[in-house]
């Protein structure tokens, strides 16, 4: 009797069952689709990295394979120069906004003083601010006291909209810290120096890192504040813009290609590496067995 | 004590202000802008050496291993940083502005703009002075209707680069019948069509296709030109204003047809596009080059404008870029090395070629009024 | 002893402080000083509060502002609708998928922003076949095209800013306790009133700051308005941007640039201001 029943449903109930299915997955479905949808510009910049074209500029249509321009990535010259500089950049104000950053989120999570609340406001301002206002006031600043544009100035502007993200970063690390173990290393009579760095720093550098990563990442990237501010200095996304107009060699795509895979590995390092710590954390002296 | 540490924040938030306006207050400037007013320097001339770095447009000069910038570094040890980076005279212009106020260059010892650009940058005291006696080669080779011009009437800061006509770039295949500026405001071509940024190039034009005589135009009529564009810009009939990026739209096919320089089909990779010079009107410019205050290495930058003046040179130059050549005898070795080059209009334009084209003009009137237009151009083009 | 502990903090906090508030507070400062100046860049400016700037740069740049509003703001809603239900699938995922699927999410925001842009103005070009499809769905007339609209602009926007609002909203959704999702079905609620008045008010926190961080950085860009569009889709970011590197205009650039400040800020306290009684009315719900 149940067979019967079983079999009739399953006759009548297919399209239904195909709805159904569709009804349970389709978050998933949607989920993929919207994945895909944003991979779509990183696939093309790759495809069209391979594509042989006439002028060593990007064409809009899909030419014959080639590894042309990443055997010759580097083989223009501007575009190497701009790099560099933006590699030096990030580099120097990765530096000045993590070490900045890092004492500002301990200042903020470890003590209580008068303007605390106001601090956390100019922490959160920058992050809030559209950039072409903080580029534009920075413009300003230096157009008045007739600063010439250049490196160094965007290297004050790199380190300065970089400050905020380091100190959320570290911040949110500090604020679940357990600080017992720092406790006991005083018990044991190490000054409040070298209890932070031989204890809370160690403990911190993950957080550190990451948003040491992070400040790189935004450096590397931006385009609005270093286009109001670094009058002829070219980095790579300057660059990028400029050739934009006038036609892009195909080494960019080629380079693009390349940092998003360099990027991408070195995040899922840092994640591998979160994982191990956790997992070895996780792994403690099994307690003493109660004397039977 | 909310409301205690609410007037800390506040009184915090004064302070800072407070300070703020005591730093301003000191080393504040009269005056922003306006200007260098210090002396005129003269570029000192001297013995090549060491490096420097030359800006140019897109397509202006021969390039490779066998190009003019390699055989000048080869001939006199120079490194050459030739940098195409001027997509437009006033972006360029604005992008260094600032440290040519206070004397420095930008790291360049030459660039080339248009003429008038050249003028207006002299008058604002960032162009360094040229001795003619450093510039033999110059001046023994220059085209004799060029030796002087309106916007240099002594050749004190500017010798001529390339010269060239705007017209219309037409992508026979698609609008074969393009041939008058006009034509370009047809709305069979909505969206298909781009003008230049550069004002004394398009703004003219317009004109000429109103059958305004550019030479008498009053200031009414510039508007009213720019007034039309603004409809065509509005109305999506004109896709974009560029400056040489023009070149890419007609590439990649987005566009029909554009207002452009006669010398660009280097640039421009897509078959069957030519340049037309439009039948209500035509525009002749000569980019000049200039040497900036606080040039470094003036001397590599004065031996640069002399050995592109040397007719060999020259003659290269002129077979890659396809723009009129203001040096003397090129004609004749073009011709030697190919007949058709010999007589390519666009490098040796007729005088049918330039007639009633207009000369890159300002705009009429005093200092307020050509303000008041340029604005409202730049209004136009910013979108 | 003690004085030197009270002055710790301080010590910590200075070298941050200081370069936050010379670069970041006291340029504005500046930017509000040449604002007031008046005169032409072949002049100079000089200082005369000329408080006529600030009207007179609303004025000319209506459009761009009412475009800018437009542009953000479809943008925003767009972000919305596709982040939140894909916010939504990952924090359904195991946990051990979770972060990975985070990260494929974010992965593609790796590349440079402006070569990001520049890839759909490849696919979005009028050649491509991604546009013939388009043409063929009719979603694009026949003759026309999709790059130099504001429809490229928008897509341009929402593509770029999407990651800011994927994080908030699914740091928000991972907090959702599914058993109270379960409780409103098994008192006869359906899916979507349980997803109205459950989830929603639950995640809204999530949705109210992904909204503003989507939609601040959205109403000031530039980069998608130069490259996606035309002439016709200038926003105010490009108006101020030619005004402060082409033009040279300091003052009426610094004048567009506050206004801008302001209207933000105005929004947001409006927005937040909404977006508190509205949280605050969701609390209420699942109280009760």
């Amino acid at each position: 009797m149940e067979a019967a029943t079983a079999t009739v449903g399953a006759a009548a109930g297919r399209p239904a069952r195909a709805w159904r299915w569709l009804r349970r997955n389709a978050l998933r479905i949607y989920a993929g689709l919207a994945m895909t949808y944003m991979l779509i510009p990183i696939v093309v910049i790759a495809v069209f990295s391979f594509g042989e074209t006439p002028r060593d500029k990007l064409d809009f249509a899909l030419h014959s394979f080639t590894l042309e321009y990443w055997q010759h990535a580097f083989a223009i010259e501007e575009l190497n120069d701009a790099l560099i500089t933006s590699v030096k950049l990030a580099g120097l104000a990765t530096l000045g906004s993590t070490v900045i950053g890092t004492l500002m989120a301990l200042a903020l999570v470890r003590h209580r003083f008068v303007g605390r609340r106001a601090a956390n406001l100019l922490i959160i301002l920058p992050m809030a601010s559209p950039e072409i206002v903080i580029g534009a006031a920075l413009l300003s600043m230096f157009v008045y006291y007739q600063v010439g544009l250049g490196f160094t100035t965007l290297l004050i502007a790199h380190i300065m909209f970089s400050i905020s993200f380091v100190v959320v970063v570290v911040r949110s690390r500090l604020i679940g810290f357990d600080r017992s173990l720092e406790e006991a290393a005083q018990d044991l009579g190490a000054t409040p120096l070298e209890t932070f760095r031989y204890v809370t720093l160690p403990l911190l550098a993950p957080a550190i890192v990451a948003a040491a990563l992070l400040a790189f990442a935004l450096s590397i990237d931006d385009f609005v504040i270093s286009n109001f501010n670094s009058g002829t200095t070219v980095t790579f996304p300057l660059y990028v813009f400029g050739v934009a107009l006038r036609g892009i060699p195909v080494q960019v795509n080629a380079i693009a290609t390349m940092l998003f895979i360099i990027t991408t590995l070195a995040i899922l390092l840092v994640i591998w590496q979160q994982r191990r710590a956790e997992r070895m954390s996780a792994v403690q002296p099994d307690p003493e067995p109660a004397a039977s | 004590m909310r409301t205690a540490r609410d007037t800390r924040t506040l009184v915090v938030a004064v302070l800072m202000l407070a300070v703020a306006a005591v730093i301003a207050a000191c080393g504040s400037e009269e005056t922003i802008g306006g200007g260098n007013k210090g002396e005129v320097q003269v570029a000192k001339a001297g013995k090549p050496t060491g490096d420097v770095t030359i800006s140019n447009w897109p397509g202006y000069i021969d390039p490779g291993k066998n190009g003019t910038v390699a055989e000048f570094e080869h001939k006199f040890d120079v490194n050459v940083s030739h940098i195409e980076d001027i997509n437009d005279n006033v972006q360029f212009f604005g992008k260094l502005q600032p440290q040519l106020e206070r004397g420095q260059s930008g790291g360049r010892s030459l660039f080339v703009v248009t003429d008038w650009m050249a003028k207006q940058m002299y008058d604002l005291g960032y162009l360094q002075e040229l001795n003619h006696g450093d510039l033999r080669t110059v001046f023994d080779s220059i085209l004799p209707e060029l030796e002087k011009s309106d916007s240099d009437p002594q050749r004190k800061f500017s010798i001529p680069w390339q010269g060239g006509l705007t017209g219309i770039w037409v992508d026979t295949k698609r609008a074969p019948e393009i041939r008058s500026v006009e034509d370009l405001f047809d709305s069979k071509y909505k969206g298909k069509v781009t003008m230049l940024t550069e004002m004394r190039d398009t703004v003219p034009l317009v004109l000429q296709s109103q059958g305004v005589d550019v030479a008498e135009a009053t200031k009414e009529e510039w508007l009213a030109a720019i007034d039309r564009l603004k409809e065509a810009a509005d109305s999506g009939q004109i896709r974009r204003f560029t400056g040489n990026e023009y070149t890419e739209d007609l590439t990649s096919g987005n566009v029909v047809a554009a207002i452009g320089w006669s010398g660009d089909a280097s640039l421009i990779g897509r078959e069957g596009i030519e340049w037309r010079k439009p039948a209500d009107g035509c525009d002749l410019f000569f980019d000049q080059m200039v040497i900036p205050v606080g040039a470094p290495n003036t001397a590599a930058a004065l031996a640069f404008m002399n050995f592109v003046y040397r007719p060999e040179v020259q003659a290269d130059i002129a077979e890659y870029v396809n723009y009129v050549t203001p040096v003397e005898g090129v004609q004749e070795i073009l011709t030697q090395r190919d007949p058709e080059l010999g007589r390519n209009q666009l490098i040796f334009p007729p005088p049918e070629l330039t007639r009633g084209c207009s000369g890159d003009p300002d705009p009429p009137g005093s200092a307020q009024d050509q303000q008041e237009v340029t604005e409202a151009f730049q209004d136009v083009i910013t979108g | 002893m003690r004085l030197r502990r009270r002055l710790v903090p301080y010590g910590l906090l200075a070298p941050g402080a200081i370069w936050l508030a010379l670069f970041f507070v006291v340029p504005m400062y500046f930017m509000g000083e040449l604002a007031l100046r008046s005169g032409t860049p072949a002049i100079g400016f000089t200082f005369d509060w000329a408080w006529s700037n600030f009207p007179d740069s609303l004025d000319g740049n209506t459009e761009q502002i009412v475009r800018s509003f437009y542009y953000s703001g479809v943008a925003t809603v767009l972000a919305l609708l596709i982040a939140y239900p894909l916010a939504y699938a990952i924090a359904q995922a195991s946990p051990r998928w979770r972060l990975l699927l985070l990260f494929a999410v974010i992965a593609p925001f790796f590349t440079t922003y402006l070569i990001r842009t520049i890839a759909w103005k490849t696919i979005l070009a009028d050649s491509s076949p991604v546009v013939d499809v388009l043409q063929a769905l009719a979603l694009v007339p026949d003759d026309g095209r999709v790059l130099a609209t504001s429809g490229a602009v928008i897509a341009g926007l929402t593509y770029n800013f999407l990651p800011f609002m994927i994080l908030p909203i699914y740091a928000s959704v991972e907090r959702l306790d599914m058993r109270l999702v379960e409780a409103a079905r098994d008192l006869y609620a359906s899916s979507g009133q349980a997803f109205l008045r459950v989830t929603l008010p639950v995640t809204s926190p999530g949705i109210v700051a992904g909204v503003l961080l989507t939609f601040i950085p959205a109403f000031g860009d530039y980069v998608n308005a130069a490259i996606l569009g035309g002439t016709n889709q200038a926003m105010i970011g490009n108006r101020i941007q030619s005004l402060y590197l082409f033009q040279r205009d300091y003052p009426e650039a610094a004048a567009l640039s506050f206004l801008m400040m302001a209207l933000i800020l105005i929004m947001v306290v409006f927005y937040i201001r909404l977006a508190g009684t509205e949280a605050f009315m969701g609390e209420e719900h699942e109280g009760r």
